[in-house]
């Protein structure tokens, strides 16, 4: 395998509180994510898992350690303005409220405001603008104003404004909290597809074990540290562990958990409804 | 306990212009006193209108609503008293505190209900206490919380005007599964042990399973369908009908019996689930 | 309901006004207010009124809103009504009565300066508001102020502000209601009492309010800073604005009627037809 796209490496971060005196966040991080991975970060509110998206394209700086991004050392005091925007441009950034990161009062409008951030050419945004759109099913509500939209919609809408500055890699931070059931399952949908079909990058950070189940890796986070990360099978087969750092699994891993507190014998690894129905009707045989 | 129906109440938004929207459309139901009601349905349903006017935010179209027997729009200078019996906690509801102090906001309500002081500060801490908030917080400025327990004192607020029926919508959103627990173990402690009738909006059918006795489906402004939860979760199909989902182990058993398993209908939360599977297994004498 | 207040009042629509560019319906504006101050005789005050009742068909707005705009300005229309018919000395006296004298030049003056104000009201409110997206108005004046960049001016910075202030007005208006709803929920009334009491019963809802709008503009601010944004240089635009051949046939035939004003108060300066 060739270098990872994102390298983080022994990263390290801390708040300063009321009193001046550092609140640590995240200690001692690191991680790899490769090219068009979709990867799941999992942790409660507080684990320091928002903190650690906002050092990805350099809202924020790390207290100590280093954080590569396709060969190019961000954490370097040597960074130049310019390598800084293209940071951003390649490391998208989609937010948990959705009122709060749309720009404009025309949709089309909110959705060229990253290209024209850029200095793209006009004829170039159009063409982008109705690209992202259509990718996230939102063109019929081009001319309309964000208030008249759901939150669901007003998500693709703020996913479409990244993907129109063509990013490689986009970090969703709880991006999925504050909607209904059927906008998340639309706003999924679209990252999903952004990931399969554009080949995009997907960081995606949630305390919804469910998102969590298709992911190519999981990443769970606990007071700062990093605590699991591996496929999502290998990570919801540790129940104990994950519930005592107060995170769910899902209904079908719990119960099968449970039953083999009963002397069942049953795989350990299974994490869809499937799965779930063929082991447990083996046992009815 | 407090007796709340609804008769033959319809709600039309903007009535007589062109954006004229029919929310409810001749609702009637009656809320069990005493107990957990679940109102789910999805957005647009009409959920969020029937609560606001339960409280009275909202005033009917048609229909009158009977508190206890009684319109409670008879006297509508008299609104708010219905307020202080039918409490509402928002959706959101940490992004309504205001005061210096945490004890101060919990008071907020019971002070407008013109408490001698006394009484005021034993309801503070009563509803406190429900929701988890140790007399360490009193005294902090709620906006120095995190944002799990800001959500749990104003929950506390509401709590603290001890309304007959406490109405909640969606208490939990956005909160990971501790904070989840906390919040939702409070409210139904609180119902055990003062018996209030409540009645909590929630989209998560997991949360609703657990935590609900009756549950009340909405669907395109009526009243699709009401019982007790086991019943409703019964009836997986309806629901998925009207675009609801149901708890992931209801589909898992769904899926089993369709497979031509001897597993029952009703089964809707994890522990079920496990004693469902346990006696199925005894029934055939199975692999122990 | 607070909701139910209807801001900026954009009419959307695809007449020839509609297409006009923003710009050059500033342009207009002003032209169009020289144009009815110019306006001294019967003749003109005809052309001026001609030219209002020609915009607004052109526009295909519907008239009862458009003739609502001018509701909130009904005090200064009386009042220069009064003014005028009561103040004004002539030589035709119609009515004499005390102290009171009125005199058809009176009539005639207060018929024209209420003509006057109502054009202008009328005729300004179709030619931006009406028919000028919000969003449009600000880049308009963005473009024109351009030329100030120059002298250090934040021509930028301030569009920018307006368009964002114009984005959250809805937003803010749903939260307040929110709010307000929730303090109505534990007990507040803002209703009944002195108005001192009123005032203090909102501070529930401000304080909140307050705080979540500096929350939303720190999120705000980082979601634009991951979006690139470094202020108006190096910065494009999708649409960018283009003068059209009708844009200019408009400011032609406006400054054209100008010009006929002029010479109508030159050589057919009479108030009476």
């Amino acid at each position: 395998m060739s270098e990872a796209f994102i390298k983080v490496e022994n990263v390290c971060f801390s708040y300063k509180d009321d009193n001046d005196e550092d609140i640590p966040v995240l200690k001692n991080v690191s991680f790899e994510i490769q090219k068009g991975e979709f990867v799941v970060v999992l942790g409660h509110n507080g684990s320091g898992k928002s903190t650690l998206a906002k050092l990805l394209n350099m809202i924020l700086a790390p207290a100590s350690g280093k954080i590569v991004i396709d060969g190019l050392d961000i954490t370097s005091d040597q960074m130049t303005d310019d390598e800084v925007y293209s940071v951003r441009q390649r490391i998208g950034m989609v937010f948990q409220n959705p009122d709060n990161q749309l720009v404009s009062s025309v949709v089309e409008e909110d959705v060229a405001f990253g290209p024209e951030n850029l200095g793209v050419e006009p004829e170039e945004i159009r063409k982008r603008v109705d690209g992202a759109l259509a990718e996230v099913g939102m063109t019929e509500f081009a001319r309309h104003s964000p208030a008249q939209l759901s939150g669901g919609q007003k998500q693709r809408v703020a996913i479409a404004g990244i993907i129109a500055m063509l990013p490689e890699c986009i970090v969703f931070d709880e991006a999925t909290s504050m909607l209904d059931p059927s906008g998340r399952k639309d706003v999924m949908r679209a990252i999903e597809k952004l990931n399969k079909e554009k080949g995009i990058t997907v960081i995606h950070i949630t305390h919804n074990m469910n998102e969590a189940v298709n992911a190519d890796r999981v990443i769970v986070i606990n007071e700062g540290h990093v605590c699991m990360n591996n496929k999502p099978k290998a990570v919801f087969s540790n129940v104990s562990k994950l519930h005592q750092i107060g995170l769910d699994v899902p209904q079908v891993t719990e119960l099968i958990y449970e039953l083999k507190k009963y002397g069942i014998t049953l795989p350990s690894d299974i994490i869809d409804i499937d799965e779930g129905a063929e082991a447990l009707a083996s046992l009815f045989g | 306990m407090a007796e709340l129906t609804l008769k033959d109440v319809s709600y039309i938004y903007s009535a007589g212009t062109p954006f004229e929207k029919k929310a409810l459309d001749n609702v009637n139901i009656s809320f069990k006193s005493g107990v957990i009601t679940g109102l789910i349905g999805h957005t647009g349903s009409g959920k969020s209108t029937l609560v606001q006017l339960l409280n009275g935010l909202l005033e009917p179209t048609e229909g009158t609503i009977l508190l206890d027997g009684e319109d409670i729009w008879k006297n509508p200078k008299d609104i708010t008293s219905v307020r202080f019996k039918v409490g509402l906690v928002m959706q959101y509801p940490e992004y309504q505190l205001f005061e210096e102090t945490v004890r101060k906001d919990i008071a907020y309500g019971p002070t407008n209900m013109k408490l001698e002081k006394e009484e005021i500060e034993k309801r503070v801490s009563e509803a406190a206490f429900f929701c988890g908030i140790t007399d360490e917080y009193f005294d902090k400025s709620p906006f120095d919380l995190s944002g799990g327990q800001k959500r749990r004192v104003a929950i506390a607020g509401v709590m603290a005007m001890k309304p007959g029926i406490l109405i909640l919508d969606e208490p939990a959103a956005g909160l990971d599964p501790i904070g989840r627990e906390e919040i939702l173990g409070g409210i139904r402690t609180f119902q055990r042990q003062t018996g209030t009738t409540v009645i909590i909006v929630s989209h998560s059918m997991e949360d609703m399973a657990v935590y609900c006795d009756e549950i009340v489906v909405m669907n395109k402004a009526s009243v699709y369908m009401q019982g007790k939860t086991s019943d409703i979760f019964a009836q997986s199909d309806k629901l998925i009908e009207v675009g609801l989902d149901v708890p992931q182990i209801t589909h898992l058993f769904k899926k089993m019996r369709s497979m031509g398993l001897n597993v029952p209908e009703n089964v809707f939360t994890v522990d079920s689930a496990i004693k469902a599977t346990l006696l199925a297994l005894e029934k055939r004498g199975g692999a122990r | 309901m607070i909701r139910d207040i209807t801001l900026g009042q954009f009419f959307p629509g695809n007449s020839v006004i509609h297409r006009l560019d923003p710009r050059m319906k500033i342009i207009l504006t002003v032209v169009f207010i020289v144009f009815i101050f110019l306006a001294e005789s019967a003749v003109s005050y005809a052309l001026m009124f001609l030219a209002v009742v020609l915009l607004l068909i052109i526009s295909k707005l519907p008239l009862k809103p458009v003739l609502r705009g001018i509701k909130p300005i009904m005090f200064i229309i009386v009042f220069t009504a009064v003014i005028n018919i009561f103040w004004t000395k002539g030589d035709h006296l119609l009515v004499e009565w005390k102290f009171i004298h009125i005199y058809a030049e009176g009539l005639l003056f207060a018929f024209y300066m209420v003509l006057r104000i109502v054009c202008l009201i009328t005729g300004t409110s179709i030619l931006l508001t009406y028919t000028t997206s919000p969003i449009n108005l600000t880049d308009g004046i963005e473009q024109l102020l351009a030329p100030l960049k120059k002298i250090k001016l934040p021509v930028h910075e301030f569009s920018m502000m307006m368009s964002i202030a114009l984005r959250f007005i809805p937003t803010l208006i749903e939260e307040t209601d929110k709010i307000m709803n929730a303090q109505k929920a534990r007990g507040a009334d803002f209703t009944s009492g002195s108005l001192l009491r009123r005032a203090k019963a909102l501070i529930p809802v401000l304080i909140p309010l307050f705080v979540s709008s500096i929350r939303r503009a720190d999120d705000l601010a980082t979601a634009m800073e991951c979006r690139c944004y470094r202020g108006g240089s190096g910065r494009t635009r999708m649409k960018s604005l283009k003068y059209k051949a009708l844009d200019f046939i408009f400011l032609f035939i406006t400054v054209l009627m100008c010009a006929g004003v002029v010479l109508i108060n030159i050589y057919l300066p009479v108030l009476v037809v």
